[in-house]
Order: C-alpha cells, then sequence, then structure tokens
C-alpha cells in the first residue's frame, strides 16, 4: 500500500512538472476555470441564501389577500367585499389594508406607503424604512414632506426608522395613521387597497379561494403558498440573465473541452510514448490525465467556491448589487444570512470538475495504448 | 540470457504497404556480453532491438529471457520486465523536454512507488557517476549534446537494469563524443551489464569492447558471431 | 532541497479544504446568530401584513412581485418596455395565469 501512494505521488510530481512548463497557459486556464466557477458559485450562494431567507420571513404573509380587479386592472376593493368574505364558512377574520405608491419627483424614486394600526403613531407622524431615511438623511424628528393627492403638500413628523436589519422588506416603506392615509391619497372611505383575510384551518386556503371567487368574481384572492412560490422562482435559471451567465459558464467549458478533447499535440503523444518505452504502464499515463485534470480543476473548484462564498456573505454580493440595484434609485442593502444547500455545491462539483478530468484523460486513451516502439520508430 | 527463435516483424500486415522488417531471425545473446547489431539503415536492426527489448511484440516466432517465454504475456507484465530487466538508449535521447535532468532521470522508476528520497538520492549518485551532479535541476534542452545523452544513459540505469539496449547512440555526437560514449560502455561492461547496440558507425562496430557481432540486411541475419 | 510539487499540491489542497470548512462552520454559526433576526423579519411580516420582499424598487410589478397581474407592466412609463436587470431576474409569478375561479 505504501508504494501505491508513493507511485501515485510520483506520477503527480511528474503531471505539475509537465504542467508547470507551460505556466502562462495552465495558469490562464486556472484562472478561468476559477472565475467560472466564482461566478456560478456566487449565483448559487446568493439565489438559495436570498430565497431561503424569503421563504422564512414571508412564512408571515397574510393567507389570503383578496383583491379587486376593475377594467383588467386592479381597483380598490369595497369593504362590503369584506362583510361578504366573512360570511364564508372557514373565514375567521377579514381586514382591509390600506398602501399605495408614491412617487418622490426630487429622488425620482418609488416607495410603498401604507397603513399599520399595530404600529401606533401620533398624529401627523410617519415612520419610514431606513433605505428612505439613508437617501433623504431623514431621521427620527426630522420634518419630511409630500405631496398629497390634490397637489399639496403635507410636513410629517418622522416618529420612527424601521429596524436596519429589516431593510430586505421595508427599505422604501412609509408607515401612515389611516384618515391621514385617506386624506393624502384621495382613497374614500369604504373603500380599501386589498382585504387579507386568516383562516381556521391552513389546509381550506384553497377550497376558500374558490368560494371568494364564486361569490366575487371581480375579486383575485392570493394565497399564501402562491407568495412562497413566487419567491421560489425567483432568479430561476431560465431567468434572462441567469441564463446568460449559464451560457457563458457552459460555453468556456466547452471550450475547455474542445482544447482537450481536439487531440494530444504530437509532442505530447512522443512524451506518451517515452514514458511507455522506459517502463511506464498504460494504467500510468491514464493516471497521470486523471491527475492533470484533477490538479487543475479540485483547486480552482475550490478556489472559486471559497472566494465565492466570501464575495456573497462578507462583501454582501458587492459584484451583483449594480445589477440587483437595476434602475432604481432606492435599494436595500443587506447581509444575506449564509444558507448552504450542500446538494447544490456536490451539483457544482460534479459539473465541473468531473467533465474536465474526464475530457482530460478520454483523448489519451489512444495515445495511452500506444506501442512504445513508436519512439524508436521515429 | 535471450533466446530468440525464428522471429519476423510485419508492418501494416494485408495492406498494400506491407512490409516485413525483420525476417526469421534466430540468435541467443549471452549474459555479460556487448553485442552489436550492424547493418544499413533500414536492415531491421531497430525493429530487432525492440523485439529483444519486449517493446515489440513479433508476429511471429518466440522470443524467451532466462528461460522464460515472455512472447505471450500480457502487456503489464511485459511493460514491468522492460522496467526491470532494461535499460534504453535512444537515438534521440528521447529526454522529455521542459523537466530538468534529475526529473529525466526519476521518470522510469515513478511507476515502481520508490521512496522518494532514496530514488532522488539514488538519482542523483547516477548523474555525479556521469559528471552531471552540477546539471541535475537544469532543464534538459539547456544541456549540450554530449550531457544530454549522459542523461540519457543515467535514465538508463535508474532502474539498475542487467541489459542495455542501445539504438545509434552515437548517430548525433561527433568523434570525440563518441569516443566518450563507447569509454562509458566499457564502465558499463566491467560492472557485468549485458550491452546490445544497433550500429553502423564503425567506432562502435569496430571497438575492441564488443564481444559478438550481429550482421544484418534486408530483415535477415548476414553473418553472427563472437568476436576474439 | 525544494520541496515536492505532490506535497505543493496536497498543501494548497489541505489548506483549501480547512478554508472551506472553516467557512461552513461560520455559515453554521452565523445562521444561529442570524436566527433571531430573522425572527424580528417574520414578525414585522405579520404584524405590517407584508406580501413582498423589496428587491427591485423601480416598477410596481417588481416590487410587489407576488401581486404582480397581467396588465401592471403597461401602466409604466411607456419607454420601460422592461425594467432590464430586475425583469429578466424576477419571473412573473407561478400563479399569473392561474385562477381560483371555478374551471368549465
Amino acid at each position: 500500500m505504501p508504494h501505491t501512494i508513493e507511485k501515485q505521488r510520483h506520477i503527480i510530481d511528474f503531471t505539475l512538472a509537465s504542467l508547470l512548463r507551460r505556466r502562462g497557459k495552465n495558469g490562464a486556464l486556472f484562472t478561468v476555470y476559477t472565475l467560472i466557477v466564482f461566478i456560478l458559485a456566487s449565483v448559487m450562494f446568493f439565489t438559495y441564501a436570498l430565497k431561503e431567507e424569503a421563504a422564512q420571513v414571508l412564512k408571515g404573509a397574510p393567507e389570503i389577500v383578496v383583491q379587486r380587479s376593475l377594467q383588467g386592472r386592479y381597483a380598490p376593493i369595497p369593504l362590503e367585499y369584506a362583510a361578504k368574505i366573512r360570511g364564508i364558512r372557514g373565514v375567521m377574520a377579514v381586514r382591509p389594508r390600506l398602501w399605495g405608491y408614491y412617487y418622490d419627483s426630487v429622488f425620482l424614486a418609488n416607495y410603498t406607503i401604507m397603513t399599520a394600526e399595530s404600529i401606533p403613531l401620533p398624529p401627523g407622524s410617519i415612520a419610514i424604512g431606513h433605505g428612505i431615511s439613508r437617501m433623504r438623511r431623514a431621521y427620527e424628528g426630522d420634518t419630511i414632506s409630500f405631496t398629497g393627492v390634490d397637489g399639496k403638500a403635507r410636513n410629517f413628523t418622522i416618529a420612527k426608522i424601521l429596524p436596519q436589519e429589516s431593510q430586505l422588506l421595508s427599505a422604501d416603506l412609509i408607515l401612515m395613521n389611516e384618515d391621514e392615509y385617506r386624506e393624502f391619497s384621495g382613497l374614500p372611505p369604504g373603500l380599501a387597497s386589498d382585504l387579507t383575510l386568516k383562516v381556521r384551518n391552513p389546509k381550506e386556503l384553497t377550497t376558500i379561494a374558490e368560494k371568494i371567487v364564486k361569490a366575487l368574481p371581480d375579486s383575485r384572492p392570493i394565497i399564501r403558498n402562491e407568495i412562497l412560490r413566487t419567491y421560489d422562482a425567483l432568479f430561476s435559471w431560465r431567468g434572462g440573465l441567469l441564463i446568460i451567465i449559464m451560457s457563458a459558464a457552459v460555453l468556456a467549458f466547452v471550450i475547455f473541452a474542445w482544447d482537450k478533447a481536439s487531440g494530444l499535440s504530437a509532442e505530447e503523444k512522443k512524451e506518451i510514448g517515452i514514458l511507455k518505452a522506459v517502463g511506464w504502464e498504460t494504467s500510468d499515463i491514464l493516471f497521470m490525465k486523471f491527475w492533470e485534470g484533477m490538479t487543475v480543476s479540485l483547486t480552482s473548484f475550490l478556489a472559486g467556491t471559497i472566494l465565492a462564498y466570501g464575495h456573497i456573505f462578507f462583501t454582501s454580493a458587492a459584484l451583483f448589487a449594480p445589477v440587483l440595484k437595476g434602475w432604481s434609485v432606492l435599494y436595500p442593502v443587506f447581509r444575506l444570512t449564509p444558507f448552504i444547500n450542500p446538494g447544490q455545491i456536490a451539483t457544482l462539483f460534479f459539473l465541473t470538475v468531473v467533465p474536465y478530468t474526464v475530457t482530460t484523460i478520454i483523448p489519451s486513451w489512444r495515445a495511452a495504448t500506444i506501442d512504445p516502439d513508436s519512439v524508436l520508430r521515429s | 540470457m535471450i533466446k530468440v527463435t525464428q522471429i519476423s516483424k510485419v508492418y501494416n500486415a494485408g495492406r498494400p504497404n506491407e512490409f516485413t522488417a525483420v525476417r526469421e531471425v534466430s540468435l541467443t545473446v549471452n549474459l555479460g556480453e556487448v553485442t552489436v547489431l550492424k547493418g544499413p539503415s533500414g536492415s531491421g536492426k531497430t525493429t530487432l532491438l525492440g523485439m529483444l527489448g519486449c517493446m515489440v511484440r513479433p508476429t511471429s516466432g518466440r522470443i524467451s529471457l532466462s528461460h522464460r517465454e515472455i512472447t505471450s504475456l500480457p502487456e503489464r507484465f511485459l511493460t514491468q520486465i522492460r522496467r526491470e530487466t532494461f535499460g534504453f538508449i535512444f537515438q534521440q535521447f528521447n529526454l522529455i523536454k521542459g523537466l530538468t535532468a534529475l526529473e529525466n532521470v526519476m521518470a522510469p522508476a515513478y511507476p515502481t512507488g520508490e521512496k522518494f528520497a532514496t530514488l532522488r538520492s539514488r538519482a542523483l549518485e547516477t548523474l555525479a557517476l556521469f559528471n552531471l551532479a552540477h546539471k541535475a535541476a537544469a532543464k534538459v534542452e539547456w544541456l549540450s549534446g554530449g550531457e544530454a545523452q549522459r542523461v540519457a544513459i543515467a535514465r538508463a540505469l535508474i532502474n539498475n537494469p542487467a541489459i542495455i539496449i542501445a539504438d545509434e547512440p552515437t548517430a548525433h555526437l561527433d568523434t570525440k563524443l563518441s569516443h566518450e560514449f563507447m569509454a562509458i560502455i566499457r564502465q558499463l561492461k566491467d560492472d557485468g551489464k549485458t550491452i546490445l547496440i544497433a550500429s553502423h558507425d564503425p567506432i562502435v562496430y569496430d571497438s575492441e569492447l564488443m564481444t559478438s557481432r550481429i550482421e544484418l540486411r534486408d530483415g535477415s541475419v548476414v553473418t553472427a558471431g563472437s568476436l576474439p | 532541497m525544494t520541496t515536492r510539487y505532490s506535497t505543493r499540491f496536497f498543501t494548497l489542497t489541505g489548506a483549501l479544504l480547512l478554508l472551506a470548512t472553516l467557512l461552513l462552520i461560520h455559515a453554521g454559526r452565523q445562521r444561529v446568530t442570524d436566527r433571531p433576526l430573522l425572527r424580528k423579519s417574520a414578525e414585522l411580516v405579520r404584524i405590517l401584513e407584508l406580501t413582498d420582499l423589496c428587491l427591485f424598487t423601480e416598477a410596481s410589478y417588481t416590487r410587489h412581485l407576488a401581486l404582480a397581474d397581467l396588465r401592471t407592466p403597461f401602466q409604466e412609463y411607456p419607454l420601460a418596455l422592461e425594467h432590464f436587470p430586475s425583469g429578466s431576474l424576477a419571473s412573473p409569478p407561478p400563479h399569473l395565469t392561474e385562477s381560483h375561479a371555478p374551471h368549465h
């Protein structure tokens, strides 16, 4: 046994010495390989952690949201609808939600304004998300002005800044008292933005949603599971940008494979002949090629994955930030909790290290079985 | 002792470019002898040498090494015999470019799994034997012709083979280096190695070191016999 | 005497594996540390009855992905045919084309 290990170590010594002869080429190969793994692993870490976080925090989302559709778009929902829905068996509570958007023409940013009974605010006061506070440099006690539905500016005192850690949920939120919001936004009494429901038995959600549509054909119920599924479908690999990243990675791998599979150079074939002539077996040659693929791909895989972890969880995906910000003026600054899916890492390993190593070995198969006397006859 | 009986080698059998490199050759090489295979290029010297050294399988005939039939052995065993019994010195030296002299010398011993430290010191000793200790870390392409050949010889000796096989060893050497090469052969002979050299260089085949000579022409033995 | 290439390779690979293991430990500990924060966020979702993450604020259908309807894109700035890149990262919610209405 010890000599088997020593033999493999000798072969690794030889392989690395051979690889280091073309330092530039193999160094570039290693760099590109690491970069591809880095990008793929970054996407993987980021999307998984974000989806997992979404799933954990949105667990508390309303069980059913009922919207109303008028003229093919959303419209405020009459409060009588709430009374009707309350009559459906299994519905425990129905609450109207008041919320809407506000466009800040000075900062060119969109805010979401909501009412919140659960967070009591003194008259004329609002609570704002950390994103708005950061962008407008507005802090607790400051006065901030918004233009209402009548075109007149109204002043609000900032009573509270929503916690920084919840930016991923609340960066753009403005919380207001109900009567002030109706006055500000022009939403008449008797109407709400949508309704949220509490249900006795979560198994009945779909049945209840069906009953609501039957009773109120212009309503559209969205159940919690659908909200969660929306965020599970986020960053799906078919999504525009991700497919570009994936195709770039696949193409790069095809080029690698092409380079390897296009066969060995005459020089490499001659070297294999020499090694066979001096007493290397076919299996030794294949081991050499195995290590050639393995040393490059394993170290690149590890380096790329480690760098990706640092990128996503230590620098908060600094390289992805511009993409995520997109055209938003207001964006959340957040640090993701490192939820990691071992299955994904394993998949990445099998999609990078294995094919690379295999494409290194396969073309040398024929060369490894050539007669050693080719060296004599050359 | 190597004994070959009626061996032939046909290349590209059954195709229009079929040709017979070696035709029904029988001969015996005794241990401790220095044998030269003489003949013009294309006479089948290299092919015969390849078959004697277990590199090429004969198309027909039998080869036995120390009374052991080896023609029918599977490739793995043949490789093992080749590695343990024979040391090869090629016409073009066939060193692996880009690697150091030391790495080239160690390469044939890698499949044995010998401990690195012992192997390395043996390789350095072998290089020192040929006054190449100071070139151990030099890449082989930076060596002179004579140095490259001595590295090739050191490589042939690393597995301590009983038989040394050299194919046209002086073809790329000038007269002075050719004489130096023969001096090394003398040293190896004195160490008790069996030596087989294919050559059409008079410095080699007329050397007084030769104990037997086999002359080939068109793949057949013309004359064979011990030298006085 | 210079170190063997295989030794260097094993050292490098070992160091990388060690680093990866340390990062896995870091991830595990961070998850524990973040648990109260996530619980707080979940609580915020519950009391404010939130439905969405505030990832992309440039359009209503990217701000409230789960509440997007089939027509919202038309309500945006006419030249903004597609909000790239957000629009390419977020696909329409799976339930967008489904309906709870009885099937006929």
